[in-house]
C-alpha cells in the first residue's frame, strides 16, 4: 500500500509528459475551431442569422437529405449544449444546484 | 500547423462559434441568477424551518413527559395490586 502510494507522484508526472504532446496538438485546433468569434466576422454572421430566419420562413429547412438534416440537428444541438456547461459554470456545481 | 495528424482545423462557421460563445455565456448568467435565486428562498425556508423546530421540540418534550408519567404510574398500579 504504502509503495502503491509512494508511486503516485512519477505516475502523475509520467501522465502529464505523455499527455503534453496530444494537448498541443488539441490547442493547436482549439485555437482555430473554438476562437470566439472576431469583430470582422459580424457581417458573416448576420447573414447567417438572416438565412436561418428565411429558411425558417419559407420552409426550406424541410428540403433537406435526411443527411444534411441529421448533421444540422447535430451541430444545434452541440451549440445547445454549450448553454448547460455555461449553467453549470455559473451555478458552480456540476449536478443540481448547491443551495 | 504542418505536422498535424489530423490534417488542417475545419475552419469552423462563425455563426456556429457565435452561436456557442453566445450560449455559453448565456448558461452562465442564467445559472449565476438560479442559483442566487433558489439560495435565497432556500434561506427564507431554513429561517421559518428553524422557527419551528423550537416549536415542535417543545411539544415533542411535553409529550414525552406525559406519556412517561403515565408509564410510571401504571407500572406503580401493577406492582400495588400484586
Amino acid at each position: 500500500m504504502a509503495s502503491a502510494v509512494g508511486k503516485i507522484p512519477a505516475l502523475v508526472s509520467t501522465a502529464i509528459t505523455l499527455a503534453r504532446p496530444k494537448f498541443n496538438i488539441f490547442m493547436k485546433y482549439a485555437r482555430v475551431e473554438l476562437a470566439p468569434p472576431k469583430l470582422s466576422e459580424i457581417p458573416q454572421i448576420k447573414a447567417g442569422i438572416g438565412k436561418l430566419l428565411t429558411s425558417a420562413k419559407t420552409g426550406a429547412w424541410k428540403n433537406q437529405t435526411v443527411k444534411q438534416a441529421t448533421l444540422n440537428a447535430l451541430v444545434g444541438a452541440e451549440v445547445i449544449f454549450w448553454f448547460y456547461i455555461g449553467e453549470c459554470i455559473g451555478k458552480r456545481h456540476i449536478v443540481g444546484y448547491d443551495v | 500547423m504542418s505536422e498535424l495528424p489530423f490534417g488542417p482545423p475545419v475552419r469552423v462557421s462563425p455563426l456556429i462559434r457565435f452561436g456557442r460563445w453566445s450560449f455559453l455565456g448565456a448558461g452562465i448568467l442564467y445559472g449565476a441568477f438560479h442559483q442566487s435565486r433558489l439560495s435565497k428562498r432556500e434561506e427564507k425556508l431554513r429561517e421559518i424551518e428553524a422557527k419551528e423546530k423550537v416549536i415542535r421540540d417543545e411539544k415533542l418534550k411535553k409529550e414525552k413527559a406525559i406519556a412517561a408519567a403515565a408509564e410510571i404510574k401504571a407500572l406503580e398500579e401493577m406492582v400495588a395490586k400484586k
